[in-house]
């Protein structure tokens, strides 16, 4: 074991988490901090002062009572693959649930299960499967994300378009509020008793407290999956079939849009699909559900996309090219990384009928400022994730990107959209919040936080921008500064 | 907006080894899809302990804001398998291997390795040593040291336990095997503990090789492959070892260099980025590079031809330096699948790390044992009785753990396992 360096510790606050969580489990030194300073987003490096990780609920519990009694604000954090900068602490602690992860109950029966926060979404997957079920939002980081971070960000993911977002798979939470009280949201039947606060909390980003032990809903497997990969000569003839199948009335389980450069990127990379690399957009469309009739819906989407202009359109043959076509679209993020040594990513949403002619405005605005935007994103619902690939110790790029991203942020919401279709406010959309909700839409979200954590101690600085809560007298300083 | 990365504005550490790679690090969009890849962040349950983590030490080191000497950069590097499952997850291609090695150069300048990591590396850099070494090895187990020390506590025990291990689980002995030779000429890294305690091994290579049409030939003057130093970040000695080899395979001029050690494989594949730095070589280094193939690869290519029937219950684990770092998952499995009436059962986690990573189950032993517990578990579920695994490292690791824990199940080459078929043949083969 290395010397232990001086410890920051004044107020032997570290000690007494020893005391509950062992000593491996408090990390006050700068060196083993370093880790902790960034999410899913490492463009922002914030240092907790202290970071802990409880092993088990009681832990947990004895964790926030003592922060609790002491009136220290705390950062919840699952896996650290948030894209909003949600779970990041400066100057305070942050609390790690990654450790809590025992899956308490499966009930094939009822389709309910009962987890920890720390479970990993595929991990939930995976074991409901041997009974034939599996948990429907599937993020594009579901190998490495956790149930409590879904809840926290009310997480989405391609399947959402058919099967709904966290929001609709959570039945009940056991939740540790800030003070250390113990509530229960929601009951096992999923149905609502007065007012909804099971829905206030879920996508609260860590500003309402902790679930302690979540309950999901499975949802039965498909009888038939059919995989589509349709090949476009345009963007927009993609984004008009997309339109058009819409227009139709199928609900597609998934529909998601690709454009040359993310295929490069992907086919470059382990998890190459076989995407065709000349195409200048792919949809990928699952239909899924009964067996009768499937085919004929497969027959009519594969129509729609050839009379917009597809160059081809083919069905998985097999579980196994279906999943890989899957891993291709779920990793493309992380294969931006061959493209350019730095990477912005947003998450906006637009009207679906929209999105041809948002796509050609942010296109414009790319070309306009000499940045090259690549597009990934859930097609049917509108769900937008503009990523700009560039060097940022080149200044002049580096503001060039940031002018088309503010421009791009602005597109949307004069196109009637939204800042977040998935990934939450946390610190990185934070300035976005004014220009979208009126002064008194945001006081009351202010008033709604206070119902839950009337310190301002869990998640402090995060989803609405301090100014907007006239009362708060807030322990920490405004947002957070930021590099580069 | 949201920025991918930090950039590098200036290296702290210009002209080191993790200096020189550390573009590498550029690729990493921190996205974690790494995390549950990672033996050691599942059993440690710290980001530090995981490749992210890890990454963003390197990144600080280079960066300067945190020293070359801090204590926790060398503590987290310290415990990294090196099993590059990380790389079999990452969409961006993070070259985490070499990464982690040029670290382990840059640290170990300043503070050395531990005292026994030393002595064995000096060992494996000095023929004369190492034979002596390994023959001591081989007596032990003739005289049953080694089954009667293994049940001693901790490392020795375990080191024991690891060495009896290596006795023969299989086969009855050798048999005169014949091929036309018709796929060219190969030759056999015949490799330190591969020789010196599995030599039936290296022998039952040479004769499956043989009967599936590869023309066996011998180099003389080949060395250890230098991977176990360049994996503990001495650079110097891999090197050296590496140049006597290019120049050992260079003189047998055969079509293929065959190995069958997972961990060599991956190194002798890897020769060229090893001498990246003197084009010479790394010239000689390609072009030797280019012939070796795992033993699997060759047998696979070949079908191969079936054996006898050997009515066995077989798992198979997969060794990291086969599967992660040379991307070979289904040729060991062609090389089961030749053997008629065995009963291949599958092993969940597989793709795990068994926690033997070369020294490091001797280095660190309380977190190889931790990595090792659920592989064990997972093996006697499968209630097979043969966990086949082509490396040596892994041989010993999981055939030591099966020993001392009395599980009813040894670890064998899936090469001897073939051979034995080949054996009960009718002659001729």
């Amino acid at each position: 074991m290395p010397p232990r360096a001086p410890d920051p510790d004044d107020d032997g606050l570290a000690e007494r988490l020893r005391q509950i969580v062992g000593d491996r489990r408090v990390l006050v030194r700068p060196g083993e901090l370093r880790a902790y300073e960034s999410d899913g987003l490492p463009g922002y490096q914030l240092r907790p002062s202290i970071a802990v990780f409880p092993g088990t609920r009681d832990e947990t519990i004895a964790v926030v009572r003592l922060l609790a009694e002491r009136g220290v604000p705390f950062v919840p954090r699952g896996a650290g693959t948030g894209l909003s900068g949600g779970a990041l602490a400066e100057g305070v602690v942050l609390l790690g649930l990654h450790r809590l992860t025992r899956i308490i109950t499966i009930d094939a029966e009822n389709q309910r299960a009962v987890v920890e926060p720390g479970v990993v979404n595929a991990t939930l997957t995976r074991l409901a499967s041997a009974h034939g079920l599996h948990y429907a939002p599937d993020p594009s980081s579901q190998t490495a994300c956790t149930i409590g971070g879904n809840v926290a960000e009310n997480a989405g993911g391609p399947h959402c378009l058919k099967y709904g977002v966290t929001l609709d798979h959570i039945v009940a939470l056991t939740v540790l509020l800030p003070n250390g009280a113990i509530v229960t949201l929601g009951n096992d039947d999923g149905e609502q008793e007065g007012y909804d606060l099971l829905g206030a909390f879920i996508g609260s980003e860590g500003c309402f407290g902790i679930a302690l032990d979540v309950t999901v809903r499975l949802v039965r497997d498909p009888q038939a999956v059919r995989t589509l990969l349709a090949d476009f000569p345009s963007v927009m003839a993609a984004a008009s079939a997309v339109s058009a199948i819409i227009a139709t009335g199928i609900v597609p389980a998934a529909l998601e849009m690709m454009d040359n450069a993310t295929i490069q990127a992907v086919e470059a990379s382990i998890y190459a699909a076989g995407y065709p690399t000349d195409a200048a957009a792919i949809l990928l469309i699952e239909l899924d559900g009964a067996a009768a009739g499937i085919d004929d819906d497969v027959a009519r989407v594969a129509r729609l996309c050839d009379d917009a202009g597809a160059r081809g359109v083919r069905t998985a043959a097999d579980a196994a090219e279906r999943a890989r076509l899957w891993q291709g679209r779920k990793k493309a993020f992380g294969a931006m990384g061959r493209i350019s040594p730095h990477l912005v990513v947003q998450d906006a949403v637009v009207p679906r009928t929209r999105l041809p002619a948002v796509l050609a405005e942010i296109q414009a605005i790319g070309e306009r400022h000499h940045v090259n935007v690549c597009n990934v994103f859930h097609a049917g619902d509108g769900n937008l994730h503009p990523n700009i690939g560039y060097d940022s110790s080149d200044p002049v790029q580096a503001q060039r990107v940031h002018d088309a991203m503010s421009e791009i942020m602005a597109a949307c919401i004069a196109a009637g959209g939204t800042i977040t279709g998935e990934h939450g406010v946390g610190l990185d959309k934070l300035p976005y919040m004014d220009a979208l909700f009126t002064a008194p839409t945001l006081h009351a979200m202010c008033a709604l936080r206070d119902v839950f954590d009337p310190d301002h101690r869990a998640n402090p600085g995060k989803v609405v921008p301090v100014h907007s809560c006239r009362e708060w007298h807030s322990v920490r300083p405004p947002v957070a500064g930021r590099r580069p | 907006m949201t920025t991918k990365s930090i950039s590098t504005p200036q290296c702290a550490i210009p002209g080191t080894p993790l200096g020189l790679a550390a573009e590498g690090l550029d690729a990493c969009v921190h996205c974690g899809f790494c995390l549950q890849a990672c033996p050691t962040y599942l059993t440690l349950e710290d980001e530090n302990d995981s490749p992210r983590g890890r990454l963003v030490l390197m990144r600080a080191v280079v960066e300067g804001s945190l020293p070359v000497d801090d204590p926790d950069v060398r503590t987290h590097i310290d415990r990294c398998l090196g099993c590059r499952a990380c790389e079999t997850a990452c969409p961006s291609g993070v070259p985490y291997g070499q990464l982690l090695e040029a670290t382990r150069a840059t640290l170990t300048t300043d503070q050395p390795n531990a005292p026994i990591a030393r002595i064995i590396l000096f060992g494996f850099a000095h023929p004369l040593l190492l034979r002596l070494g390994l023959l001591g090895g081989r007596v032990a187990r003739a005289l049953r040291i080694s089954r009667l020390l293994a049940r001693l506590p901790g490392r020795l025990g375990f080191a024991m336990a690891m060495l009896e291990s290596t006795r023969r689980a299989l086969g009855a002995g050798p048999y005169a095997a014949t091929g036309d030779g018709a796929r060219g000429t190969a030759t056999l890294l015949t490799g330190c503990v591969m020789e010196g305690l599995f030599t039936e091994t290296n022998r039952a290579t040479e004769r499956t090789l043989t009967v599936n049409g590869y023309d066996m030939v011998s180099t003389r003057g080949q060395r250890c492959c230098g991977a176990l130093h360049a994996h503990a970040g001495d650079e110097r000695r891999a090197r050296a070892l590496a140049k006597k080899n290019i120049a050992a395979f260079e003189r047998s001029g055969t079509d293929y260099i065959v190995v069958n050690a997972a961990g060599c494989g991956a190194m002798m594949k890897e020769y060229p980025h090893l001498l990246a730095r003197e084009p010479r070589w790394a010239e000689r280094a390609s072009r030797v590079s280019q012939r070796v193939r795992d033993v699997s690869e060759l047998l696979a290519e070949a079908g191969p031809a079936p054996g006898g029937p050997l009515p066995i219950s077989v798992t198979y684990d997969a060794p990291c330096h086969l599967l992660h770092a040379q991307r070979i998952a289904t040729p060991p499995l062609a090389v089961l699948g030749a053997v008629p009436g065995l009963t291949l059962v599958p092993l969940p986690g597989s793709e795990h790390c068994c926690g033997s990573a070369g020294i490091y189950n001797l280095v660190e032993p309380d977190v190889s044992d931790r990595v090792l517990a659920p592989k064990l578990a997972n093996i006697a579920g499968t209630g097979a009785k043969f966990v086949a695994t082509g490396n040596p490292g892994c041989l010993m690791q999981i055939g030591a753990g099966l020993h001392q824990s009395g599980i009813a199940s040894r670890a064998v080459h899936p090469v001897d396992i073939l051979d034995e078929s080949y054996r009960r043949l009718p002659a001729p083969r």
